[in-house]
């Protein structure tokens, strides 16, 4: 009686057992898009049992990274800076695409996870790859469908 | 006027302060001017973490709700719309509850909303 009374939290160690990898093909999907859809399953969302303390060991893995697409692709800029004077570094989405593809994905995901210690942990469980190929087959990861419900 | 002594009026007064201040670091457990300063953020922070109890509670049930209605097609918007119009009166703690301890009972209200 009292365990439905009671809202259900779980052991800080209950996902430590049953980690869930997804997978994601990017190929000719908007970053933002995906991104947003990435965010809400690293934090956990997806699951009956999240809590908002705790990492829910949900690994997401992304391929086809370099075929990622924006509509705005030459306006759209990236920054960084070396903090020295003069530092600022910008870089295209198409430039980036060519140079590094995986972190254009990471950088949207990165925005849009909690900045905290755990949304830092989050981040961790994120794996990105610009091609087919991904070394996770042993974990068996569930391929994950961006469908809009209506 | 007669003559009066001040008695243990002031000393109850205190400890009854710092009996709320125990287990505070250093001397905010055990010097008055200083422990009631604390006592005072303390009750202050107990009051309006009585409000925020409850919204945190609902937002965390709302939270659950959808993730497991998206996992069936649904949503939160009109799955308690869909509630309403039949005049189901469970709350959102009792509904998250059931998604996720007793997953069938969740089914079945869910089945019984869609007609």
């Amino acid at each position: 009686m009292d365990k439905m009374n009671n809202t259900y939290f779980p052991d800080n160690k209950y996902y430590e057992a049953q980690p869930t990898w997804y997978l994601i093909d990017a190929k000719n999907k908007n970053v933002g898009r995906i991104a947003t859809a990435i965010a809400r399953i690293l934090i956990g969302k997806n699951k009956s049992s999240y809590t908002p303390y705790i990492n829910t060991k949900n690994h997401v893995i992304i391929t086809n990274s370099k075929y990622v697409i924006m509509s705005s692709g030459d306006e759209k800029i990236y920054f960084r800076n070396s903090r020295r004077p003069g530092g600022l570094k910008k870089e295209s989405f198409n430039q980036l695409k060519l140079r590094l593809p995986n972190r254009i994905i990471e950088h949207a995901v990165k925005g849009m996870l909690p900045k905290n210690r755990l949304g830092r942990i989050l981040f961790n469980n994120l794996k990105v790859y610009s091609g087919d190929y991904h070394p996770h087959s042993a974990q068996t990861p569930i391929e994950y469908k961006l469908d809009k419900i209506k | 006027m007669t003559r009066v002594k001040r008695g243990n009026v002031a000393i109850k007064r205190r400890k009854k302060i710092l009996r709320l201040a125990k287990g505070y670091r250093g001397s905010h457990s055990k010097l008055f001017r200083i422990a009631n300063q604390q006592v005072m953020k303390a009750l202050k922070y107990a009051y309006t973490g009585r409000k925020l109890k409850k919204r945190n509670f609902r937002s965390l049930w709302i939270i659950r709700i959808n993730a497991a209605l998206r996992q069936k097609k649904l949503k939160y918007n009109s799955f308690i719309s869909m509630l309403k119009k039949q005049n189901i009166g469970l709350n959102r703690k009792v509904i998250s509850q059931l998604a996720v301890i007793d997953n069938e009972t969740f089914d079945w209200l869910i089945e019984k909303v869609k007609k």
